[in-house]
């Protein structure tokens, strides 16, 4: 709860910022004290609650689970802000602004991850989701970006509309928002007793989140968006935005819907089937290192479908909170080497390994982590994820077609490892990385490593 | 059938009317003329529900506020015959099937929802003030005054990224 309250404040505090203190520099310290005053309180909201559930105002619950994903995504935040600090500020004049709408994401994102009501839902994607079409474009000399924003902004305005026209039909069939509520549980006991209403309801919820996670047949923005966006905040994107969406889609289907999982069960696995085959075919077939992540990250978003998938499943939210972690840090890991580079295609990366060989490396865990091989943070991720699956016993055959899946995104990911380390050239650099970047680099890269080795380590 | 039967048909009759009318009309302004009297309608309805808080709103905000905006959008954009895009038409044959099938559900979603109630008489007139202001009031700031707080962030956020967007850099630069 009192990471909520901070994070908004600490939005208002960098807007502050931006007017009084005058040199990028400061503003970006600013920044990165309240990730850590942020990540520091949302270790003590954990303590708090690790005891027993909270309820406040009838809107959001508080528990064990919900408040341990607030310390791993805010941890995440904290290692994307101090990677891309400075690369945030240099997109544009008004850094101060950028800082504060991250911190207003992250509002959105404790939202997402305690709400109890439909309403704090509808608030918690909201705010999720409009500081975002700014950042998207914020380059505005750049026509890409402008693009990416507007696309961003048409589409996902409409997809909000649906989110509201399914909530509106489960609280006419319901009569409640709180989904803690007697007739709220009552009404989706059991499949037979379900009104239609509801029935469409869900079907509506789940084509709004499956937006918003960027899963096939609606994930036709995802390209544009997170290619056309600043460099600095496609991993943000990617990684923190999608992960906590991800963990509102389970906390709703799971605990609210999970009775009921014959209703969305088919709908889900045909958005997996989707999803993987679109997304790692089409990465495939890209140029721009910039793209294939945007696709990589569809298809990623297929695996991370899984767990919703896998109904009372326990492996499930393991599954979720180590893929959320896992993915999230070897995203901006990758990234980190990507906005370093001038030519963002596959060929501006060769010969990286000899140049700078701190980054080939690190950036050569994250996508074998990425991948999936053993030993890297993936491999349990997707393990997880895949046995919740197979413990559910229900279409097992979608696990075979997945691991499939996997071995062809291993072809576009090891593209890369190839380009760096065994091509000649000149893997020309946009900005040289300071020590400093390198040690939070290879961090980020031991980080991954270690819970390739030990995953239980996120588990709480 | 008494008159609040009678005044809920002629307005839902003319609701739809105009509602038709706005995707049906050539020219985007007659459109935009359209909404706003079909939001003057569903204000009608509002208020045969007793609800005259949304009601006003309904007017001030959508047909007041919002349509002059799209009016002043349209007028500024200069929209004609001419710069409409070519659509492809399978890309409207499958808009088309797409839209259908929603209706389809939604439709029938509704109708058996509504196959239990036959028989009962349901009475939304007059038989709730929770339409009424100091109602409303109640409950924002004591049932739902968490959400009512959480939503500054988000209209804090929209008014932070509105400058953003809407701020010159070049003129700052000079400025500097």
């Amino acid at each position: 709860m009192n990471a909520i309250v901070l994070s908004g404040i600490w939005g208002v505090v960098m807007m502050f910022a931006g007017l009084f203190l005058k040199s990028s520099k400061q503003i970006q310290w600013t920044a990165l004290l309240g990730i850590i005053a942020l990540l520091v309180v949302s270790i003590l909201d954990y303590q708090a609650h690790s005891v027993q559930a909270q309820t406040y105002f009838g809107m959001m619950t508080i528990d064990v689970y919900t408040s341990w994903f607030s310390i791993l995504i805010t941890a995440c935040c904290a290692m994307y802000l101090l990677i891309f600090h400075k690369d945030i500020a240099a997109v544009g004049k008004n850094e101060a602004e950028y800082f504060a709408l991250i911190f207003f994401v992250m509002c959105g994102v404790y939202l997402l991850a305690s709400y109890s009501n439909l309403l704090i839902l509808f608030l918690g994607i909201e705010i999720l989701s409009i500081p975002q079409y700014i950042l998207a474009g914020s380059d505005k000399e750049n026509i890409k970006s402008n693009e990416a924003s507007l696309k961003y902004f048409l589409m996902g305005a409409f997809s909000t509309g649906l989110l509201l026209m399914g909530m509106t039909l489960i609280y006419g069939a319901t009569g409640s928002f709180d989904i803690t509520s007697e007739k709220f549980v009552g009404q989706f006991e059991q499949l037979s007793s379900m009104s239609s209403l509801s029935f469409v309801g869900i079907l509506l919820l789940l084509i709004s989140f499956g937006f918003k996670v960027s899963a096939a047949p609606l994930h036709l923005w995802t390209p544009d968006v997170y290619d056309g966006s600043p460099t600095a905040f496609t991993p943000f994107m990617a990684t923190i935005v999608k992960v906590s969406v991800f963990v509102a889609f389970i906390r709703l289907f799971h605990f609210s819907f999970g009775n009921v999982s014959d209703a969305w069960q088919i709908a889900i696995a045909s958005m997996i089937v989707l999803t993987l085959i679109i997304g790692n075919v089409t990465a495939v077939y890209q140029q721009s290192l910039k793209r294939m992540m945007a696709y990589s990250s569809i298809a990623q978003a297929g695996f991370m479908l899984f767990s919703i998938f896998a109904v009372n499943s326990t492996l499930a939210y393991k599954g979720i909170l180590l893929y959320s972690v896992v993915y999230s840090l070897a995203s901006i890991g990758v990234f980190a080497v990507i906005i370093k580079m001038k030519d963002y295609t596959y060929d501006g990366f060769n010969g990286l390994a000899k140049k700078q060989p701190v980054l080939a490396f690190t950036a050569t865990v994250c996508l074998l982590s990425l991948v999936g091989i053993p030993l890297t943070g993936g491999f349990f991720a997707k393990y997880f994820v895949l046995s919740a699956v197979v413990e559910q016993g229900k279409y097992i055959w979608i696990v075979v077609f997945a691991v499939l899946m996997a071995a062809i995104s291993a072809y576009y990911y090891f593209r890369v490892i190839r380009s760096m380390y065994f091509k000649t050239g000149e893997a020309a650099m946009h900005t040289e990385p300071t020590t400093w970047d390198k040690t939070l680099l290879i961090l980020n890269a031991m980080i991954i490593l270690l819970l390739g080795v030990l995953p239980s380590l996120v588990f709480g | 059938m008494n008159i609040y039967q009678i005044t809920f048909w002629i307005l839902s009759l003319f609701t739809l009317a105009f509602a038709i009318g706005v995707i049906m009309s050539r020219n985007p302004i007659n459109s935009v003329l359209f909404l706003i009297l079909t939001f003057f309608c569903i204000s009608g309805h509002y208020v045969l529900m007793n609800a005259q808080f949304l009601a006003i709103v309904n007017i001030i905000v959508y047909a007041g506020a919002i349509m002059v905006l799209f009016l002043f959008v349209i007028m500024l954009m200069n929209l004609n015959s001419d710069t409409e895009p070519q659509k492809n038409f399978l890309v409207q044959f499958a808009g088309v099937v797409s839209g259908g099938a929603l209706l389809l559900i939604m439709v029938a979603a509704i109708k058996s929802s509504l196959t239990g109630l036959e028989g009962k008489n349901i009475d939304l007139i007059n038989s709730t003030d929770i339409g009424l202001i100091k109602n409303l009031g109640t409950v924002l700031f004591t049932t739902y005054v968490f959400p009512f707080e959480i939503a500054s962030v988000l209209f804090l956020s929209a008014m932070v990224g509105a400058v953003v967007l809407g701020k010159k850099d070049s003129a700052l630069k000079t400025a500097e």
